[in-house]
Parts: C-alpha cells; structure tokens; sequence
C-alpha cells in the first residue's frame, strides 16, 4: 500500500457538529492550522434549529417570560444544582459562555439569528414552547416572547404531517406568562399528490421554487385578519437559506412569518450542517471525511480517509451515542482513544462508582422522564476540558474534549446540549491552539 | 353502564380481552346470547399479546400431552381457515449438534429420537395444512442456513404457523361486537356481587373516564389470564395457578428465512425465528407470583435468549435488539414440577363450590387452540344459561377480513401504493384492506407513508381509529404495530396521533398525553436492550420527544 499523504497541523478536531465546527474555527481563529476529521453529519444536522443553552432551573413554570433569568444566569443556577454537569465543571469560567455563544452564532450568522441574552421561546411541533439562547433566522419572528398580538399558527390542508392546533396549544398554555394569543389555521397548499405525500425535505425544494412563496404568500394572506401579528409555518421554508423563502413569504402576505422548530427528518437540521460546511471552508479548516484509525493522540499519526494527520492537539468532539463518540457494545467506551467512560449524573455522578460495565436495565429508571443516568454518561474531564483515565489522572495534556463526548449532561433532553457544544468547544479550540480562555 | 338494550343485564359477562376471553365472547355472541366483555387495558394486553405469534401444534408436549398436541394442531387448522390472511409459514430447522458424525453412538441414538419424534409429530401436521419434516444433510442444511455455527451434522425440519396474536384478540372482540356483543376496553371489573352464594353483577370502572358501573350478568367468565390469582384473592375465589413469565427479544430485522431451534445455557429448548419484519428470541419460563402489572425484562433474561440463540447462530450476538416484551403464562397448578415441565392443558373452574355460583375461571391453555377453548367455556356458559340458541360455528366463520385475501399486487396498481405497503396492509386486514384503501382513494393526503418499516399509511391509522375500537393512542402498538420498531415511534408517533385525536376528538392536552404513554410504553421495553445502536436511536428519540416535545 502507497504510504498515506501526511498532513501536519497544530490541531487535530475529531468530529464536526456544533461541538467540533466552534473547537475548529476557535482554533482557526488563534491562528493554528486546523484539521478535522469527520466520519458523517452527527446531532447538529439532526437538530431542529434551535441553539439550547440553558434555562434556569429554579424558575417557577408561572413565572412570566420577562422575569426569567438571563441566559448566563440560568447557566449559573445549573452549575449551582447539577452535580457533575460541564457547567458545574467550568462554573468559574463561566463569565465567558455568553463569548462563546456570541462568537458560534457569529460564525454561523448566515443562518443563526443574533442571540438576545435572554431565551426565545418558539413553538415545536408537539405542542411546547421551548427556550433557546439562538435560533435560526427563520425562526426568529416566532419568539412567543416578542410577538405582540395574535400569532397565526399555520399548517398545510394538503399535507398531514402537521397540526398547527396542536402546535398552537404550546402558544396558549404560556399566554398567562406574556405570551400572544394563538390562532391556529390550515394554509391551502400542497393539495396535490406530490405536495400531500412529500416529506420535510421535498416541500422545502417545492417552496424553493420560483414563484412559490410568493404563492404561499398570497394563500396566507388570504387567512390573515385584524391583530394577527406574525405567522409561523412548518419548518420546511426552504433548504438554502439563499432562496429566501420565508422573507418572499413575508413580503406578499405582509406580516412576519417564521418556521415553528422541527422534528425529524429536521430541514433546519440539513440547512445548520450546510452552514458548518460553508463556514469551516471559507476559514481554511481542512475537512477529512471518514472515520480516525489507529490515532494514539497527539504528536502520533492517525490514518483519516486515507491521509495520515500528525497533530500537536487533539479535540475529541465526537458526540455523544448518535455522532459515535460513545458507544456501547455491551460495555460503554469512548469510540476514537478507548477513553473509560466514567461521567454521568445522579447517582453514578460520583466517579468513584465504575458504571461502564453495567448492565443497561440498571443505568436507567422505569419511568423515562426520570434523569437517565445511561443518557447522560460521558468521558469525564478536568476543568481545562482535558478527559481523565479511571485513576483520575490527564489522559495527555494537549488532549481536549468538547461536546456531548463529554458525560454529566443529558445533551438530548436537558436543554443545555447546543450550550456545552458551544462553550466546551470554544475553550477547547483555544487551549488546544494555546491560548488560555 | 350497560347499553339500554341490556338493562336487564347480560346473559353472560366476560372479563378479560385476551383470546380466551374475546373467544367466549365471539362464541357466546354468535350463538345469540347476550355477552358484555370487561377489559381493564387493551385487547391483547397481557400473555395473548406476548405469545411467541406461532398457532404451533406444540411438539414439545407431544410425549406428556398428546391431547394438545392433538387439540392445538386441528384447532391450528381452523384459525388458518377462519383468518387466512393472518397467519405466514415458519419453516424451523432442528439441528443436529455433536461433535464427530458417528463417534458416538448416544449422538446417533439422540438423532434417532428426534427424527421418530419428529415423524410422529408429522402425522398432526395435515390437522393444520404443515408440511411433513425433511431431514436435511449438513450441506442442505448449511445452504439454507449458512449463518449457522460450524460442525453442525444435519437437521430435521419442521413447520409451523406464525400468527399476529394481537389482531387475532382484536378480531375476535370485533366479531364478538358485530354479533351484538357490548366490547368494553379500558374498562376493569372492580368487583362481583353476590346474592345467596351466587355471583349475580360485576361492577366495573371506565379507566378513561373515570366512570363507574354495574352489570347484571346471567354467567360471568373469568379469563382474566395472568390476573385471575389476584382478581379472585380480592373477590373471595381461588384460582390455582403456576402463572409463569416469559420473556421475548425481537431484533431490527429478519436473520434468515428459517426459524431455529437451540438450546439454552441450561439445557431447555429455545428458537431464533423469523417474524412478519423481525426476528424473534424466546422464550424464557419462570415462575411469577407478582402483579403482572409489575413486569419488566430483566439483564441477566436479555442475556440467556442471546446466549441460548447465539449458541447456533452466532451473529445474533451484532444483532440490533428492538426491544425485550414479556407476558405471563396461566400454566396449571402443580406442585414439584418444573416449569417447563408444567402442563399446556387447560381447564375450567366452577366456583360454586366457593360460594360463587354462575362464575367460571378459564386457566391454562395455548394461543394455538384459543378457539376449541373458547367452544369448551361457551358450551358450559350456554348450559348454565339453560337458553335455546345456535349451535357454535367459530370454526367455519371467518373472522373479519378473512373472507378473502386480495392480491397486494392488485391493491397496490388499482390505489397507486407501494407493493410492499399493499402487502402489510391485506395482512393485516385481510378484504378490509380494500376499504381501509377506499379512505385513501377518497382523500389522497391519507396515502401518507407513515411507516415504512411496517407499511403503515395514514389511512390505515384512520381506519382503525374509526373501526377497531381504540380508545387510547397506545392501542395501535397492537393494531398496526406502531412505534414498536427499532426506530420507537421517531417519525410516525406524532402524526399518526394526529390522526387518530382528529378522529376521536381528542384536544391538544390528550393528544399530549396519548403520545406520552405511547411513548413510556415503548421505553419499558427498551431499556433492558439499550446496546449500538439501539442506544443511538433512543437518544434521537429522546431529543425529539423530549427535548423537543416536552412530552
């Protein structure tokens, strides 16, 4: 076999979701040469256009959207009460999780809207509002904190893959907390074959189409009376964000118009990978597709889709279950550097507790809403984000972990997921281009 | 609550919506009588929906039972007759494990054995349309099984019926209500009432509304399976009982087209079968004396079918498990014996003696012969009723859909649908397939693939929303298997609630809980399997539902 072309940088990034992309560019910023290796699209391209942080936990549910805390703040509170999550973890750091929020959606302005400080709450498909720190631009005139009058919430008559009265009902169980009234409607499109039995992805292109909003657009208006203030649509308003779909739509009907979040198959999902592509490529970080072999950390060669990477750090931003960064073949372990896995939260929060081994039946509780311990296991890191081995010992001093790879936190459902991605990747780009935080 | 047309009560109450209790009914209805049937859960909640899905004639109990081997294959025979479009063969392989052909003679002698005992068994296969066994050489049998382990020497084959016992239950309390039977789900029978050491009404409670009733009952039948010891503790009857759990496993997708029998770490008999668009693992058979109510699959029974399947086919071990499900089985008390040793037969108690006259206790029994069970009952119902009505013709009337199969090829070019899609759809509804199409041909948006996996269209959802008496979201996991495959429910959960809360008119705060108790369903059958890629997908489904959702 022809020797493998040898590429040398200063920083190796295992994984390119919302984790590795900020650990790369944060790199790429303090001046390092950058490589990441990325096997495939991992939660970030599964996710439903909202950027998490977090959300203060002591709050009352009665409590009004303009008396909560901050986002910062509510990270605070976290640290303060979870034992073992990263923001405990970096509680003294945290004064810069508004910095690294900033500089991620500054990176990805193209399709982040600007961050508040404070959280959006935007509907999902399911009936709930949900906070985030930043959502896509599409989705920011849905904000159930911001809209003043009726929202309209909008469905498809041709299409049954959503229901906009349940979607309006997460509006109408948080009016009480200053939210706007919610009216739910059914626009008259895709009332034809292709439209009726279209997935996510295949309406976004129909709406992509020249003409097409701005037939929706003229169909919404149609529905539009006295005080509807803006309208959110199902989020499936176009893949590139180029095409403009939801301003065309906008601009015919008269009103703002946003998409609510999306579930699965998730066209927001696709638009925020597309936009990592596009941001890693234009700031000179060499993107490697497939999967690291036989990589032993830094200043020792890994084989990368048949190139052979010699870094001086490494970030392991490689996920959690669905990005691989975790696995579990009968026994929990990290995917690329055969890390223990030793972070959770509740009880197994304590490392001294080995839980790897065990059985699944017994990390994780009957009643599901209860905090999985299974769900939320992880490499377990000091508080320079360097993972730690079974005697609590740094694994190796220029090697970082970023992301969901790291335990303690339930990324899927604790609603911090995007946060620690972000925060946890900015400081591990800048440690590993060495730059302290 | 009775319907007004029964103030005068039933002539005959039955409670539980297993087999045997949608069988009675079914039975009891069409002979004329007056029948109410109690469900506390669902149809097929308990032991019936978690048999193994095989109307077998029972080789096993050959030697101890030949009566249910005997009853089981002709009764076999009758359901392929009365529900053609449900039932799928499931060739078995039988395979012949030592170490050297020939070097020892106890090998050879084993193989004897099998072969005769297999050949017996063949004289029961026409009772229910099987083929006679074959024995296969190891080239034969490596060629049809090449995932098998090495050093095999042969096998013998055998072929039984595979079954969705789900549908079977909901068939027969549909057919039960088309001949005028009151079907109550969700509804349980909270107590008996007595006059003069007689059972004369059972009060119940509506689960979903919360109401209270009461019906007069001529005969009340208690087939309340794996609940029976409990039911009859709190009401003042002993029901004996060897109630046992058994524990299945089904993998992502089918490992071969043949089922296989192994043999676990301790020596009892086990299969690796192929299942509609799974696999199946089981079973294990341990006694239980908890509340069934209480189940769950634990590690160490997750391990033993994996061991006991892997043993001949090893790649089981990479396989994805979807879930662990598990039931309880009503065996017939005996004391000293093992459990696997227990007897399949059944039998029928009279309480009278215990101070409950006109109150029945079906125990035992297997899926295969639900409906020579379900003859035996109504024929004491029908005695102690003393009423002149029909004679019993479960046998040749078939079950609704079974009148006829269509062609899915047919289906799919005449409503422009997937073959794939058609054939799901005529085995689960067998000539109803045709109507539940007709919902789409009149709305297009209804031929919405909601799952690809199990063929499920929106229309499909609808229809039984609207004709199978689903009362709670989590009813389709036993309708259409919703949400039951490896994906849990990731793309077809929300919509397909939709859907149903459309028919049903439910608001959106049911709907939420309906798709949350769906969902908790699912997740208590996972969580002992959480493995690969299994764990990946749970945590997709999680952000989703609840991350996202907030369910």
């Amino acid at each position: 076999m022809a020797p493998a072309t040898r590429i040398e940088c200063d920083v190796l990034v295992v994984g390119g979701g919302m984790a590795g992309a900020t650990a790369a560019l944060a790199a790429r910023e303090s001046g390092a040469r950058v490589v990441m290796a990325r096997k495939s699209p991992g939660s970030t391209g599964l996710s439903g256009g909202a950027v998490s942080v977090a959300q203060d936990p002591a709050c009352m549910p009665d409590a009004p959207f303009a008396a909560r805390s901050g986002v910062v703040e509510s990270a605070r509170r976290i640290a303060a009460t979870r034992p073992g999550h990263p923001y405990q973890l970096l509680r003294d750091r945290l004064d810069r999780l508004w910095n690294a929020v900033e500089f991620a959606t500054g990176q990805f302005s193209s399709v982040l809207a600007p961050p508040t400080g404070r959280n959006r709450w935007l509907l999902t498909p399911f009936g709930h509002a949900h906070p985030a720190a930043a959502c896509q631009r599409t989705m920011a005139a849905g904000d159930l904190a911001e809209v003043r009058g009726t929202l309209l919430v909008c469905g498809f008559e041709g299409h049954l893959g959503w229901d906009p009265g349940l979607v309006a009902s997460g509006a109408v169980r948080v009016e009480s907390l200053g939210g706007p009234r919610a009216r739910a409607v059914l626009l008259d499109l895709f009332r034809w074959e292709e439209g009726a039995l279209g997935k996510p992805f295949d309406l976004a292109r129909l709406l992509e189409a020249p003409g097409a909003a701005e037939e929706a657009g003229k169909v919404l208006k149609r529905v539009l009376v006295r005080g509807d203030a803006a309208a959110v649509l199902p989020p499936v308003l176009g893949i590139d964000p180029a095409a403009r779909v939801a301003e065309r739509i906008a601009a015919e009907a008269g009103i703002p118009v946003a998409e609510f979040l999306s579930d699965l198959p998730s066209v927001p999902g696709l638009r925020m990978h597309r936009a990592i592509e596009a941001r890693l490529a234009a700031a000179g970080v060499e993107v490697l597709g497939g999967e690291v072999r036989g990589g032993a950390g830094p200043d020792l060669p890994a084989a990368v889709g048949g190139r052979e990477v010699v870094a001086r750090s490494w970030v392991l931003a490689s996920g959690r279950f669905v990005g691989g960064g975790i696995e579990r073949r009968g026994e929990l372990r990290e995917a690329v550097l055969g890390l223990p896995v030793q972070a959770s939260e509740g009880p197994f929060a304590d490392p001294s507790i080995r839980f790897a081994a065990r059985p699944s039946a017994t990390l994780t509780l009957a009643d599901s809403r209860a905090p999985q311990a299974l769900l939320a296991a992880g490499l377990r890191v000091d508080g320079d984000l360097h993972p730690l081995d079974a005697e609590g010992r740094v694994v190796h001093p220029r090697v970082f972990a970023a992301g969901a790879v790291v335990g303690g936190h339930d990324p899927a459902s604790d609603g911090t997921g995007m946060g620690v991605a972000i925060f946890t990747g900015w400081l591990a780009g800048r440690a590993a281009a060495g730059r302290g935080a | 609550m009775a319907g007004p047309a029964h103030q005068g009560g039933y002539d005959v109450v039955v409670l539980g919506g297993g087999v045997n209790g949608a069988g009675v009914a079914r039975d009891c209805a069409m002979r004329g009588l007056s029948v109410l049937l109690l469900e506390k859960r669902d149809l097929a909640c308990g032991a019936s929906g978690a048999s193994s899905g095989m109307i077998h004639g029972g080789i096993r109990y050959m030697t101890s039972d030949r009566n249910v081997t005997a009853l089981a294959s002709r009764d076999a025979g009758y359901i392929r007759h009365i529900a053609p479009h449900l039932t799928f063969r499931i060739p078995f392989l039988l395979p012949f494990a030592s170490q050297e052909e020939g070097s020892h003679l106890l090998d050879r002698v084993t193989w004897y054995a099998t072969e005769v005992y297999v050949g017996t068994y063949d004289l029961f296969q026409p009772l229910k349309g099987g083929k006679p066994s074959v024995r296969l050489s190891a080239d034969e049998l490596y060629r049809l099984e090449p995932g098998l382990r090495p050093g095999l020497h042969g096998a013998v084959t055998l072929d039984e019926w595979g079954i969705d016992g789900q549908r079977l239950c909901l068939l027969n309390a549909l057919s039960a209500a088309d001949h005028g039977a009151d079907v109550r789900t969700w509804t349980e029978a909270t107590s008996l009432v007595r006059e003069q050491g007689r059972v004369v009404a059972v009060r119940f409670r509506d689960a979903v509304t919360g109401e209270h009733g009461e019906a007069r009952a001529g005969v009340v039948v208690n087939a309340t399976g794996g609940w029976s010891p409990g039911f009859g503790r709190s009401n003042g009857f002993p029901v004996p009982m060897r109630p046992g759990k058994g524990v299945h496993l089904s993998l992502d997708r089918r490992h071969g087209n043949y089922g296989i029998i192994c043999t676990a770490v301790d020596g009892r008999q086990m299969f690796l079968m192929p299942h509609e668009m799974e696999s199946i693992i089981g079973t294990t058979d341990d006694d239980f004396f908890g509340n069934p109510d209480d189940l769950d699959a634990t590690a160490d029974e997750v391990a033993y079918l994996v061991d006991g399947a892997a043993s001949l086919v090893p790649s089981v071990r990479e396989a994805r498990i979807t879930r662990a499900w598990w039931g309880v089985r009503t065996t017939l008390f005996e004391y000293g014996v093992e459990e696997d040793d227990l007897s399949r037969d059944h039998r029928i108690y009279d309480h009278a003696a215990d101070g409950s006259a006109g109150l029945l206790s079906f125990v035992g029994g297997k899926l295969a012969s639900y409906r020579a069970q379900a003859e035996e009952l109504a024929d004491r119902v029908v005695a102690m009723v003393g009423k002149g009505v029909k004679p019993c013709r479960t046998h040749e009337v078939p079950l609704p859909g079974g009148d006829e199969v269509p062609s899915p090829r047919e289906l799919a070019a005449r409503h422009g649908i997937a073959e794939v899609i058609a054939a799901r759809l005529v085995y689960r509804h067998g000539s109803l397939a045709r109507e539940v199409l007709r919902l789409a041909d009149e709305d297009p948006r209804m031929k919405l693939v909601l799952c690809r996996d199990e063929g499920i269209l929106a229309a499909e959802v609808a229809w039984i929303a609207r004709h199978e008496r689903v009362r709670r979201l989590q009813d389709l996991r036993r309708r259409c298997r919703l949400a039951l495959g490896g994906c849990g429910g990731l793309d077809c959960a929300r919509p397909a609630a939709q859907i149903v809360a459309r028919e049903l008119g439910w608001d959106a705060d049911r709907l939420r809980a309906e798709l949350a108790d769906l969902l908790e369903a699912g997740w208590r059958e996972r969580r002992a399997v959480l493995d690969g890629w299994q764990l990946a997908e749970e945590e997709l489904l999680r952000a989703v539902h609840r991350g996202l959702g907030g369910l």
